[in-house]
């Protein structure tokens, strides 16, 4: 099932990916999934991680009383609900707004004479 | 009684829609493709809700529950976990993946890698995960219907086993998607119904449950109890000295009579029964907190507990998006746009069904201490509405949930008997649908003859353990596989053999373990936060060694899966460069009848 057969309208087509690929436009839009995704997964598991930690060795700051008996902790664990979903949002945003009309012109130039 | 018949006519009505539902579904799904992606033409609500619906399984619907009243808010952490999981898929593989064309796990290993090689090994990661989730969801049905009506335990999962099978050998995946979208409504309402009536209860209750919680925070019995430990055994610690009335055995010596028990620990055989008598502190399962002062606090358990909770962290973060039945319904999604919208959903779906049963689990800690000593906590959420409700209107509420329970292990079964199946069919036996049929049966013939060997233990730290499995396979291999080019064929290979190994090797140590004495050191029982890391770099380590067997497209591939948008464009490609010739034969197929329909 792996083999690959190479007919010659594929290699025609294999010439046009490998110039999308080589493109600004392609590397614009790597450059931008990137810029995103990677750091804010990083901040994003930091941030649980540091909750535990915080919950495990700085019990007085977590138990410093905010509003009756609200104090941080309780406050820092909603916010890590509210950040998971922050985060989700952000992102459908981001793709949707930065990276799908970057795709679709791409997509345009690949397909743009004829399929 | 009455409560059993209510509880099973509720089981059966949910029976009864499920093959329903997959008949009238059944009857639209004839060729392969049908079978294993319902044609990718479902709306993303309706798959979100199907996703949900397949992933909210016995360890959300009643493992959460118990892990809250056994071990407080620490074990909040599944809940958030299982959730957030869904964000690491979405920012790391849902559109690409949905691009790359490929129908299943192996499929993308081989399109992405060009290698036989790594295929076979997926396929065998993907059963593993598969049959290893299937366990918990069978085991907690046989808790069900022993809990409803004293049946045996094997019976409940042979029950749940036959159904599914029977209505995936009907339908299909296509069946399954609508089955799927209903049964995470009908779950959320067999869980948030009860919660809300339960929570009335409590705080119209004149002292506001049953028990008075004592300065000292000693958990006591509201009143006098007997129980009997189950099929295992079982180790408590007591930590307020009691006088109770013991038959049977303790650490090993037989007990007639009244027994005093000072500080420490007891190993109870199975079939001990004690008697305590009302007010009496309650005797909590080795391992959780005994008193409600440290059950309200994170992390009581200090180095140990953190890194545990950190391997659970990982594990369900990383371990989502390598989970064979959920990955499959991302391929149903129309194209990368509607993966993320899928991927968004699912999040509040999610994050709304996790609230109610955290809340049942908190009042489970005032009205049935008793299961804090036989270590039963995933019964609670079954037994708590006629605890709290001695009527008619409890055993409605009883029958609900029950009702849900059942929803629950069915639609998880049937996703992962789906996916795995049609694992086995496409990689092991040539791809028609009469071998996805016999594969189905395969596939339900070893998930119940495991679930009845293997020892039951808390559902949601079984499903933790494939989430561990998920994260040390699959998440590597789709991680880098789709953002790193250096990945070959050998790294993947060699990073998938050293992650899924130790796990596998960790979990034969810990089901041993439990049959001995429970001996296993946190991490062989959590191993993730040691696995995945290793996995990864097993997988950097020996792609870099092995430059040369990189794929000469590689940057081809890459492409394909990070630029725009493939609907009807990337896909067939796909399928023309690496699909069977069923596949191939299918897409002519759709070109000819769809050619309108996409655009």
């Amino acid at each position: 099932m792996s083999t690959v057969e190479h007919t010659p309208s594929e290699s025609a087509d294999a010439q046009k990916w490998v110039d999308v690929q080589a493109s600004d436009d392609f590397a614009q839009l790597k450059h931008r999934l990137r810029k995103f995704v990677f750091p804010v997964s990083g901040l994003f598991l930091a941030w649980y991680l540091l909750y535990v930690l915080l919950a495990d060795y700085a019990h007085g700051f977590m138990a410093t009383k905010v509003v009756g008996n609200i104090n941080v902790g309780l406050i820092f664990g909603l916010l890590q609900f509210v950040s998971t979903f922050v985060i989700t949002t952000l992102y459908v945003r981001h793709a949707n707004k930065n990276l799908d009309p970057l795709a679709e012109k791409l997509r345009g130039e690949i397909e743009g004479d004829g399929k | 009684m009455n409560a059993t018949i209510w509880s099973l006519s509720a089981i059966v009505a949910v029976a009864a829609v499920t093959f329903l539902l997959g008949y009238v579904g059944s009857r639209k799904a004839n060729t392969t493709p049908d079978f294993l992606v319902a044609r990718r033409a479902i709306p993303a609500t309706r798959n979100a809700a199907a996703i949900s619906g397949e992933y909210l399984s016995a360890a959300s619907f009643l493992g959460v529950a118990g892990l809250v009243l056994k071990d407080g808010v620490d074990a909040l952490w599944y809940p958030i976990g299982f959730t957030a999981g869904y964000l690491a898929l979405l920012l790391f593989v849902a559109a690409p993946l949905r691009r790359s064309g490929a129908y299943t796990l192996p499929d993308f290993a081989e399109a992405r890698l060009g290698s036989a090689n790594v295929r076979h090994f997926s396929t065998f990661f993907v059963v593993c995960i598969g049959v290893l989730y299937l366990v918990p969801q069978l085991q907690s049905a046989g808790l069900t219907l022993t809990t409803i009506t004293g049946l045996p335990p094997w019976f409940g999962g042979l029950i749940v086993t036959a159904i599914v099978v029977i209505n995936v050998l009907g339908g299909g995946m296509r069946a399954i998607t609508l089955v799927q979208a209903f049964q995470y409504w009908g779950k959320l309402f067999a869980i948030a119904a009860p919660t809300f009536v339960l929570f009335v209860v409590f705080l119209a209750s004149p002292h506001r449950g049953t028990q008075p919680i004592s300065d000292d925070g000693v958990i006591r019995f509201p009143q006098a109890e007997t129980i009997t430990v189950a099929e295992q055994v079982v180790k408590v610690r007591v930590d307020e000295p009691l006088t109770l009335k013991v038959h049977g055995q303790i650490d090993g010596r037989g007990a007639d009579g009244p027994v005093f028990w000072g500080r420490g620990v007891y190993e109870l055989s199975p079939g001990t029964r004690m008697e305590f008598t009302a007010g009496s502190p309650v005797p909590v399962v080795e391992g959780s907190p005994t008193t409600n002062h440290d059950w309200t606090r994170p992390q009581t358990g200090g180095i140990s507990e953190l890194l545990r909770t950190y391997s659970l962290i990982f594990a369900t973060f990383l371990g989502t998006m390598g989970l064979p039945h959920v990955l499959v319904r991302f391929y149903t999604n129309p194209d990368g746009k509607a993966a993320r919208r899928t991927a968004l959903h699912v999040l509040y779906l999610l994050g709304l069904f996790y609230i109610f049963p955290t809340v049942l689990g908190v009042l489970s800690r005032l009205y049935l201490p008793q299961l804090l000593v036989n270590g039963k906590t995933d019964a609670a959420v079954l037994m708590l509405p006629e605890t709290m409700v001695p009527n008619l209107g409890g055993q409605i509420l009883g029958a609900i949930v029950a009702a849900g329970a059942f929803a629950a292990f069915l639609s998880t079964s049937s996703g992962l008997v789906v996916s795995v199946a049609g694992v086995v069919s496409t990689d092991i036996m040539p791809g028609k649908v009469r071998d996805f049929r016999w594969a189905t049966v395969f596939t339900g013939l070893v998930a119940i003859g495991l679930a009845l060997l293997l020892p039951r233990s808390d559902a949601s730290l079984t499903v933790a353990m494939s989430f561990a499995l998920a994260a040390s396979t699959f998440c590597p291999l789709l991680v880098l596989g789709i953002w790193w080019r250096g990945l070959t064929w050998v790294g993947a290979v060699c990073g998938l053999v050293v992650g899924g190994g130790m796990v596998i090797t960790a979990q034969v140590v810990s089901v041993v373990s439990s049959y001995t004495g429970r001996w296993a050191p946190a991490f062989i029982t959590q191993p993730a936060l040691i696995t995945v890391p290793l996995a990864f770099m097993t997988m950097i380590v020996v792609s870099k060694a092995t430059r040369r067997r990189a794929p000469a497209d590689v940057n081809q591939i890459l492409l394909r899966l990070h630029a725009p948008d493939p609907l009807g464009f990337i896909r067939d490609r796909d399928i023309a460069r690496f699909g069977t010739a069923e596949e191939k034969a299918r897409m002519a197929d759709d070109q000819r009848r769809g050619a309108g329909r996409t655009r």
